[in-house]
């Protein structure tokens, strides 16, 4: 890979690595730290990359959860990344504007439904992209999505119109 | 407290936005390049040691080989000084015999 294609690859992709890291450990410098390390492993390697087994960005974005994950594992070494035993339960939605708490519900989701979410709904990889980013078949993948969709719908529910806790606007009723 | 419907939870999420990747981080990648004349009086450079060694013997050997020869130390004649020289005392003449035949 040459000097060119590099700038090229990070002008391309860097927010969406940026964005997603971010989104996975609320952390601007956490995630600025993990984009740093994400493109320097591309520097260092970039036989690591193979066209013929997908696009670039779902390369970067695999490398990324791998970057997160294994700093969550160093922060927290006794840490399962289970997701079997995670209750929803609805948010109390009074404080705050929408946006954070939707940020709230997100992170609050067990690491490997939050990752296939993340990727799915704000990065718009496909099923077989976010298989290969997080090294699951397509069927866990749509597992995953589904049981973090459902965590969602009743998490987020007291910000549904019709339960009149509040309006999608941040005022309460 | 009723669940929110698939279209609910997309509008939510969509709120939820992300900034883009900070300016930083493009310096981290691509740290701006120092001129010519800071990078010469700033500047590193890495050598293999293979190549470090051989540098330092050719050049050994160039010094050794490039020093003007050395012409061998020709040791000039003496000069003769006859003030140490004294006349003898005491002549004793030995006669030896059958020198002639």
């Amino acid at each position: 890979m040459t000097e060119n294609e590099l700038k090229a690859a990070f002008e391309d992709h860097k927010d969406a690595v940026y964005r997603f890291a971010w989104r996975m450990m609320n952390s601007a410098s956490a995630a600025e730290d993990v984009a740093q390390d994400v493109f320097l492993s591309l520097v260092r390697q970039p036989g690591r990359f193979d066209p013929a087994r997908g696009p670039l960005r779902s390369f970067l974005l695999g490398i990324t959860r791998n970057l997160v994950l294994k700093r969550w594992r160093d922060e927290s070494p006794w840490e399962e990344f289970v997701e079997d035993h995670f209750a929803a339960k609805p948010m109390s939605v009074d404080t705050g504007p929408i946006a954070q708490v939707v940020a709230d519900a997100v992170r609050l989701l067990p690491p490997l439904q939050r990752e296939v979410l993340i990727l799915a709904e704000y990065e718009e990889l496909s099923l077989d992209e976010i298989a290969r980013a997080v090294q699951s078949e397509i069927g866990t993948v749509k597992s995953r999505l589904h049981r973090a969709r459902e965590n969602l719908r009743r998490m987020l529910a007291p910000l549904k119109p019709t339960n009149g806790v509040r309006s999608n606007h941040g005022t309460v009723r | 407290m009723e669940p929110l419907d698939e279209d609910e939870l997309n509008h939510l999420l969509r709120k939820w936005e992300a900034p883009a990747a900070p300016p930083s981080l493009t310096q981290r990648i691509f740290p701006p390049r120092k001129s010519s004349l800071s990078w010469l009086l700033t500047g590193t450079i890495r050598v293999p040691v293979p190549a470090l060694v051989a540098a330092a013997i050719l050049i050994a050997l160039w010094i050794h080989y490039s020093r003007p020869a050395v012409p061998a130390r020709v040791s000039e004649p003496g000069s003769v000084s006859l003030a140490d020289f004294q006349p003898v005392r005491q002549l004793e003449p030995v006669v030896v015999g059958g020198g002639q035949r």
